[in-house]
């Protein structure tokens, strides 16, 4: 028992140092050279060097902070969803959110945008948002029809499949141009997020986390199954309606932001589990934030910097670096 | 006894911990927050200068104003001593100053400020190049949004050959920092911007000021080309402007002025799932075909706000609609040049049946074509000359399939 | 002994279709009640509609008191736990914290363990004698290990009532003896009131204060286990037409092989036993004699052998069953004799051994079927 919070807090410090060194990478790291002296300037306040000051602080920061706060949201996300459904392979956007955002979006980039009206970004954000929600609520109101876990899935699937062959028709009469934002929109990226997008994802997601945190217990019960759970006091019909509506909101505020960024929910959560040896949510949730949010920023200092000044999309690079490592750790789990 | 009645269904139980819902209603009060603040747009950069100025904006009226040939997407109002005033479209509005001057107090939240002499600027708006070329105003521009492979136009590609141009990220991924660093005093746009509108937010956030050119909803294909008039006030060389647009149009009047020669000409090319990609009725294409002496076909319904507009039809419905074309002009920008009939004829096999191919009136555009915006005057003359038969002389644009 | 749990008029089923209707019941703490019937019979429906999983369609459950409606779910789990048939498969799980979740009514709004609580896992962990498993990974342990921690779970939760559901089906017989004696345990000591069903009738007969049967459509029998245990109802309820059911003894028995009896077994004192279950396997028919009633095998004689000779208990072989057994002796082609012990009430029976051997059909018992000729070491 000792040894597992010995283990419990190594892990911890581990994951903390290294979303330090994540971002301070973040930040020391761009186009631009920015010197260690230059930076402790900008941060003493004592700099006429106005650029230096806008690349840290309207650029490098807002990004960092974006992608550090929806990276951690993805992946509380991601495990919400896979104890929920007992499936390792369940992601956030299995309940068909990121179609529904995707759907939405289309119809304002192409059927709004093509009739001349102008929205600035946050007329972005709320349609991915809507669409994701909508997506979100149709899937609750089935579940209530249908109370096993294996036709939520499946429903969530259909749902997907619904968004997107809504969101083809739309495609079909659209502009070459406009196939290509759509395009570009659903790559998923963190650039162009401002410092007060920053700050509402920061609340979301501080809220939502606070509300993970309250469920962990129920969930904890929940993972020894429904009759189990039940029996233990869980209040079942309310507690799945709460998991549902919490993973849907962390969800939906990173593809509002970011678009949808695949892989992160699905991998992180294993990586997570496997180093702390344990499938507690108390203990679990917080660590998925935090290794969420140092792989969002490894990837996404990546997707920047590799091919500058040309941007890869984030969900390439968290595949690309996300999947061997989960095939190894799969590997390596079943050879105990 | 009462105790032993029928209990339905959905008896309702007291809830296992009530103090869970106070941080769900948080979490809901903070997201009905989020969204009513997506109704606030992102501020604009204040007026750089504190310092009072010498002039006063309400005291300000225009003493004359550019006058535009066929343009209508934008109007240039001249203040006097040197200061311009730029609208683009209904509202986008940009007060040019000179030198050292500060702007002029009690000046709206809404008119962006620039400042003579403007350079380093970030051009993403392919069809502005060829003007500044025209111009020989290369040197003003230090970024572009295309990369070198994406050019066609030789002296932009050996600008940017030479580092003269650095590329700096497409208009949606723009590469900030660089762009920042390279003291960019103006980013033009297209209107692809409204589709990625934090990215024209992050630019502006930075100070940098952002013009989103419209000369694709311009109604005349005069009209765009003379977008170089607004280029010219920008880059200080209004009257070279003035001068080659003038003459442009000059050397078309004769094309202008003849009669129509009545011949009918599709513009298309083959997408890859095999429907037809062509013009609508409105498109500046069509009307560089009018102007040319010829009509377009096929004539479908509806012309866009936006004259840059394509729609897909369905190979039938095109077939039906141009075989009996006289002329057939191929649009190799998205497939690359065709050089034979045989390579049509290879996309479907039913264009051997069409008209125009079979009596070999079937032409192809170059690669450059679209991008030398300046050279429209040209590309309605060869189009001219297609329609007139008088094909033995050379063509700037177009090539015939053999 | 007070009354804990109380059904009147109880009405189970699924979706609006009953499965056993008017059901009454009364358990009090410190006693064990187990359901018995066919599958399918409705036993688990019951135990789902009082443990809450399933809504009753009729009726009313009280629990203490109260009706089971209108408890809350934290109150609910506080005085009622359960070990069902289905086995949950956790990742990461060690079986201390399987048991461990058991604690989930009293802990707090994190379910942080306090020292106490650890204590009473250590403790719910012992009884079941799982001590040693309690780091070790819950998917990595057997079936019937499982099935305990599954018990120390329920036994964590404190209950007032436990419910259970066949929950010895994965054991082994060491084990499930264990667990049963974990039950009494728990309802002796901690005044446990225990529902569950059982399919395991022997099982059933023995460890139970009071027996259910769910038959029909609704409760049959219910009472102590004598009242309920009795041969020709138990083979009703559950449908025995081809064998038969020995009560005292609490086992089912094999059909018998009717026809004309080729052998016959001199028997006695549990002696036949095998030599019957044999000579079933091999499908001979078989006529035994002279068994006294009271004979440990005379419940098993008779449900095997075509015929059986039979005496009064504590009286000698008599006349009638002598000249009986006799006749069916010569009658059959062989004669086995495993009874070695000889006395004054069945001295007659070395009589017929006497007679089976002059007839020259006595033969030697071999019941290893691996050598060649057969069971009786015929020809």
């Amino acid at each position: 028992m000792v040894s597992q919070t010995k283990r419990i807090i190594r892990v911890y410090l581990m994951l903390l140092v290294l979303l330090a060194v994540m971002s301070f990478f973040s930040l020391a790291v761009g186009s631009v050279r920015v010197s260690a002296a230059d930076l402790l300037a900008v941060l003493e306040g004592k700099t006429e060097n106005d650029m230096i000051r806008h690349i840290l602080f309207d650029i490098r920061l807002p990004r960092m902070l974006a992608a550090l706060i929806l990276g951690g949201a993805l992946s509380v996300s991601g495990f919400l969803l896979q104890t929920f459904f007992s499936n390792p392979i369940a992601g956030p956007f299995v309940l068909g959110i990121s179609s529904g955002a995707k759907l939405v979006v289309s119809v304002f980039m192409i059927l709004f945008l093509g009739q001349g009206l102008i929205m600035n970004s946050w007329g972005m954000v709320l349609a991915a948002f809507l669409g994701a929600m909508a997506s979100m609520g149709f899937v609750l109101a089935i579940s209530k029809k249908l109370p096993q876990m294996s036709m939520l899935v499946v429903s969530g699937i259909m749902i997907g499949y619904i968004c997107s062959a809504a969101t083809d028709f739309i495609v079909t009469f659209a502009d070459d141009s406009n196939i290509v934002n759509l395009h570009n929109w659903s790559m998923g990226s963190f650039s162009g997020i401002s410092m007060d997008g920053v700050k509402i994802c920061a609340l979301v997601v501080a809220a939502a986390l606070l509300s993970s945190m309250l469920l962990s217990k129920a969930m904890g019960a929940y993972q020894l199954g429904e009759v189990y759970a039940r029996n233990m006091g869980v209040n079942i019909r309310q507690f799945r309606i709460e998991l549902i509506l919490l993973s849907s909101i962390l969800s939906a505020t990173v593809t509002a932001f970011a678009g949808p960024v695949s892989f992160v929910g699905i991998a992180v959560p294993h990586v997570i589990k496997q180093l702390f040896k344990t499938a507690k949510p108390i203990v679990v949730i917080p660590g998925c934030f935090l290794g969420g949010a140092s792989f969002c920023l490894f990837s996404d200092l990546l997707a920047r910097t590799l091919f500058s000044p040309t941007e890869l999309s984030i969900s390439s690079v968290t595949a690309v670096f996300g999947a061997p490592v989960v095939i190894v750790m799969m590997i390596k789990r079943a050879e105990h | 006894m009462d105790k032993i009645k029928n209990h339905l269904f959905r008896q309702k139980r007291k809830s296992a911990i009530p103090c869970r819902q106070p941080v769900r209603w948080i979490a809901a009060i903070l997201l009905l927050l989020s969204m009513i603040c997506s109704g606030c747009s992102a501020k604009t950069e204040e007026s750089p200068s504190n310092i009072t100025s010498a002039h006063n904006w309400d005291d300000m009226a225009p003493v004359g104003s550019m006058d535009l040939l066929y343009a209508d997407q934008f109007s240039v109002e001249d203040y006097g001593d040197d200061i311009t005033l730029i609208t683009i479209g209904e509202s986008d509005r940009f007060l040019l100053l000179p030198e050292n001057m500060s702007a002029p107090d009690g000046l709206p939240d809404s008119i962006t400020v620039l400042q003579k002499p403007v350079k380093n600027i970030y051009l993403v708006a392919t069809s502005a190049m060829d003007a500044f070329i025209r111009l020989n105003a290369l040197d003003s521009i230090a970024l572009s949004g295309t990369k070198e492979s994406g050019w066609y136009l030789p002296e932009a590609k050996s600008a940017m050959e030479e580092g003269k141009i650095a590329y700096a990220g497409k208009y949606s991924a723009p590469d900030y920092e660089k762009i920042l660093n390279s003291s960019c005093g103006l980013a033009v746009e297209s209107t692809m911007i409204y589709h990625t509108p934090e990215v024209k937010e992050q630019l502006e956030r930075l100070g940098i000021p952002v013009l989103v050119e419209r000369s694709s909803y311009e109604n005349h294909p005069l009209g765009r080309m003379e977008w170089i008039r607004l280029y010219g006030v920008l880059t200080g060389k209004e009257e070279e402007a003035e001068a080659i647009f003038k003459q442009n149009v000059d050397s078309l009047s004769d094309v202008l002025d003849m009669v129509p020669s009545g011949k009918t000409a599709a513009f298309f090319y083959v997408t890859n799932s095999g429907s037809v990609n062509v013009r609508k009725n409105g498109d500046y294409i069509a009307k560089m075909i009018a102007l040319a002496g010829g009509t377009y076909v096929p004539e479908n319904g509806g012309s866009d706000e936006n004259a840059l507009s394509t729609m897909n039809m369905d190979f039938e419905s095109f077939y039906a609609a141009a075989k009996d074309a006289d002329v057939l002009i191929y649009n190799s920008t998205i497939d690359g040049e065709l050089t034979t009939t045989g390579e049509l004829c290879a996309k479907n096999q039913l264009f051997a049946d069409f008209k125009a191919v079979k009596e070999g009136n079937v032409w192809c555009t170059g690669k450059n074509m679209f991008q030398e915006t300046m050279g429209l005057g040209d590309m309605i003359r060869d189009m001219n000359a297609v329609f007139t038969g008088d094909t033995e002389g050379s063509f700037t644009y177009l090539h015939q399939l053999k | 002994m007070q009354t804990y749990l109380t059904a009147d008029g109880l009405t189970v089923g699924y979706r609006k279709k009953p499965v056993l209707s008017n059901i009454s019941m009364k358990i009090s703490r410190g006693s064990i009640v187990t359901l018995i019937g066919p599958n399918g019979a409705g036993k688990s429906t019951i135990l789902k509609s009082v443990i809450r999983e399933l809504s009753p369609l009729g009726g009313s459950v009280f629990l203490d008191g109260t009706s089971i409606e209108n408890y809350s779910d934290s109150d609910f789990a506080k005085k009622t736990a359960v070990v069902m048939t289905g086995r949950p498969d956790p990742e990461l799980m060690t079986c201390f914290d399987v048991a461990a979740a058991g604690r989930h009514p009293y802990t707090g709004r994190f379910g942080i363990l306090s020292k106490e609580d650890k204590k009473k896992v250590l403790e719910a962990l012992e009884l079941v004698q799982c001590g040693s498993l309690a780091e070790v990974q819950f998917r990595n342990t057997s079936d019937g290990q499982k099935q305990r921690i599954l018990l120390a779970r329920a036994i964590c939760q404190e209950p007032e009532l436990l419910v259970l559901d066949e929950p010895t089906s994965f054991l082994d017989v060491r084990h499930k003896l264990e667990l049963l004696e974990i039950l009494k345990k728990l309802v002796q000591e901690r005044n446990v009131a225990v529902l569950m069903s059982l399919h395991e009738l022997d099982l059933a007969e023995r460890i139970s204060d009071y027996v259910l049967c769910a038959e029909n459509g609704t409760i049959g029998r219910a009472g102590t286990p004598s009242e309920v245990f009795e041969r020709d109802y138990i083979a009703k309820l559950y449908g025995i037409e081809r064998g038969s059911y020995l009560t005292s003894l609490g086992f089912p028995e094999l059909p018998k092989v009717d026809g004309t009896p080729k052998v016959f077994v001199i028997g006695g004192m549990g002696s036949g036993i095998p030599v019957y279950h044999a000579l079933n396997r091999a499908g001979i028919p078989f006529a035994a004699g002279v068994i006294h009633e009271n004979d440990m095998e005379y419940q098993t004689v008779e449900a095997l052998a075509a015929e059986v000779i039979s005496e009064m208990p504590f009286e000698p072989v008599g006349e009638r069953a002598f000249l009986r057994a006799k006749e069916l002796l010569e009658s059959c082609e062989a004669v086995l004799c495993p009874l070695k012990l000889f006395g004054t009430m069945n001295e007659r029976n070395r009589e017929l051994l006497r007679i089976g051997t002059g007839l020259g059909k006595l033969r030697q018992i071999n019941l290893d079927k691996s050598d060649s000729g057969d069971i009786l070491n015929y020809k």
